[in-house]
């Protein structure tokens, strides 16, 4: 009687499948498979990391190692001449600063200008659906592609002398950033618990008091999040700085850089040595952000 | 009366405020510049989109790199999300490894690319040589006939990252009972992925979709980086010709007709898409 019940017991568990996959020509099978699955995971991770890599040793490499035929992948003396030789053409310099300033200033703003925006559409009553649809709306300036809204901005900004200013380009990398930082962050205050904040409410504190001590502190970890890839996509950013900073004193590092590759085609060098020092910040920011990557890279979209 | 007003509305106001002042007004703008010039009001800048063969082909080749980026993107990043997820050891390590290419600056990409597609000294070709093959007509992004694939391939190590980041975070959340019972019914790996995976995954598949279509349409800065659209107008998209004829040759009436053109189609893409997501 036991003895039946053990046996039906020991059929219905899902290991005895596992160890007849183990026996025989089986096993020998599944380790073949899982070799090769490992293979193809390394070819892949090779093919995304070896250009980097590329990059990197360019950047590092005395011009008569960068230009050897067969290509050197480990085997050169390493040199910092092409970084020394960015750091000193005043420049470059320039560009790096602009690039810091519009990508700090424009996130600081949008989040000021969105992180209320949130709390708001999050936590007032709202009629009917307002709150979704304003939602939506604020989220489908984000669609909008930039080549469209470039025209007018630049005309505009010309108005009113604007170009060629970082202030120009800070306020176009606001309205590109602030629609995420109002989705991002709605998303985070509406997962806080209301209760604390009805019971200071309650206690005589006022909604921006409410906000400042009591939703502020817990949503830190999120705001730091969205503000890292407002960060990304502003010192990223391309088409906007290309058209809005075209002089030297107000171009961005991306620009400058571009500037640059089609003037010393081959001055790769120092090409390489400003791109590593355009992508570390980013590579930076982004490990500090990996946890949020996926909600924060598909717009929160995922979530619904 | 005052009571009609939310009261939700102050905190959104600014946001608002600058969001329209800073997308509703200049499209409003834009639909001006295109429907003006310097007699009055014109149809012109619509009427000459028609006979432009120009656009017909910067159109028919953004479509083109669209479909052929796209496709390879997205069966990259499923096979990847599916093999990735499938590993035992190192699955986190990998997983960042490859999602590098999609955080670097365009720029630094098109550097990059520079780097390997050099037809003297670009390291793609020095492999090639190293495995004795004859690379003296290989020339890459230089050449008339290889510049568009080259230029996709580009876009394809750059973009399969934000495939399989959408793909991944999907099968992770697949709740595991569908999966247990497959297998007590004994089906196979295949059967699985058919019959249970990739059904539970249709929606990420087709907001992936639609996310990555919406800015192939409007591709710029790689092509612009690494061909100027060139050579010849090999690699021509349309958010290149809408650059050059706004700001090289200052025709923005033109300009403003052919973005708000091509912001039309897109949009009704986009409804068309979205429409299929609901199913």
């Amino acid at each position: 009687m036991t003895r039946t019940s053990t046996h039906s017991l020991t059929v219905a568990a899902p290991g005895i499948l596992w160890s007849r996959d183990r026996q025989g020509s089986g096993w020998a099978n599944n380790r073949m498979k899982t070799l090769a699955k490992y293979a193809a995971a390394l070819a892949a991770l090779a093919f995304a990391l070896a250009p980097i890599y590329w990059l990197i040793t360019i950047s590092i490499k005395r011009e008569i190692d960068q230009f050897a035929s067969p290509p050197l992948w480990f085997s050169f003396t390493p040199t910092l001449v092409h970084y020394t030789a960015i750091f000193t053409h005043e420049a470059f310099g320039r560009y790096f600063l602009n690039s810091i300033v519009v990508s700090t200033c424009s996130t600081l703003i949008a989040l000021t200008l969105g992180l209320p925006a949130a709390y708001g559409l999050a936590r007032f009553p709202w009629p009917h659906d307002w709150s979704r649809s304003i939602s939506f709306w604020i989220l489908s300036n984000r669609m909008l592609p930039p080549i469209v809204t470039i025209i007018p901005l630049f005309l505009m900004l010309r108005q009113v002398h604007l170009l060629n200013s970082l202030v120009g380009l800070i306020l176009v990398d606001v309205a590109l950033n602030l629609p995420f930082v109002v989705w991002m962050m709605r998303g985070f205050v509406e997962e806080l618990p209301r209760e604390i904040e009805e019971a200071a409410m309650l206690d005589g504190e006022s909604r921006v008091g409410v906000l400042l001590r009591f939703v502020l502190p817990l949503v830190r970890p999120g705001l730091a999040a969205t503000a890292v890839f407002c960060l990304i996509v502003a010192w990223n950013e391309f088409l906007f700085a290309l058209i809005l900073s075209q002089t030297e004193s107000a171009m961005t590092l991306p620009v400058g850089i571009a500037a640059h590759v089609t003037q010393y085609e081959i001055q790769w060098g120092a090409m390489s040595a400003a791109g590593v020092v355009a992508m570390l910040p980013v590579l930076i920011f982004a490990a500090a952000a990996q946890r949020y990557f996926v909600r924060g890279l598909s717009l929160g979209a995922l979530k619904g | 009366m005052t009571r009609r007003i939310p009261p939700g509305l102050i905190w959104v106001a600014p946001a608002l405020f600058v969001l329209a002042a800073l997308s509703i007004y200049p499209l409003l703008y834009l639909i001006k510049v295109s429907l003006t010039d310097s007699h009055g009001i014109t149809l012109a800048n619509y009427a000459r989109l028609f006979q432009d063969r120009l656009f017909s082909v910067a159109a028919g080749q953004t479509l083109l790199y669209a479909a052929f980026a796209l496709a390879f993107e997205f069966f990259l990043g499923l096979g990847l999300a599916l093999l990735i997820d499938s590993l035992v050891h190192g699955r986190a390590l990998i997983r960042v490894g490859l999602l590098a290419p999609m955080l670097l600056p365009p720029v630094v990409a098109a550097v990059i690319w520079r780097l390997i597609y050099n037809p003297e000294f670009g390291v793609l070709n020095g492999m090639l040589r190293q495995l004795g093959i004859n690379t003296a007509n290989l020339t890459w992004t230089s050449g008339r006939s290889s510049a568009m694939l080259s230029v996709i391939l580009v876009d394809v190590w750059e973009w399969t990252p934000f495939l399989f980041l959408l793909l991944t975070a999907g099968l992770q959340a697949i709740p595991a009972e569908p999966l247990e019972a497959a297998r007590v019914d004994g089906a196979g790996y295949w059967q699985t992925l058919r019959d249970v995976i990739l059904p539970l995954l249709k929606p990420v598949i087709l907001l992936a979709l639609l996310l990555r279509s919406m800015d192939l349409l409007r591709i710029f800065d790689q092509i612009f980086l690494l061909t100027q659209g060139g050579p010849g107008s090999a690699t021509e998209t349309v958010s290149l010709y809408i650059y050059r004829t706004a700001f090289r040759f200052s025709n923005f009436g033109y300009a403003a007709a052919m973005s708000f053109v091509g912001l039309v189609i897109t949009m009704l893409a986009a409804r068309g898409l979205m429409r299929l997501m609901r199913v």
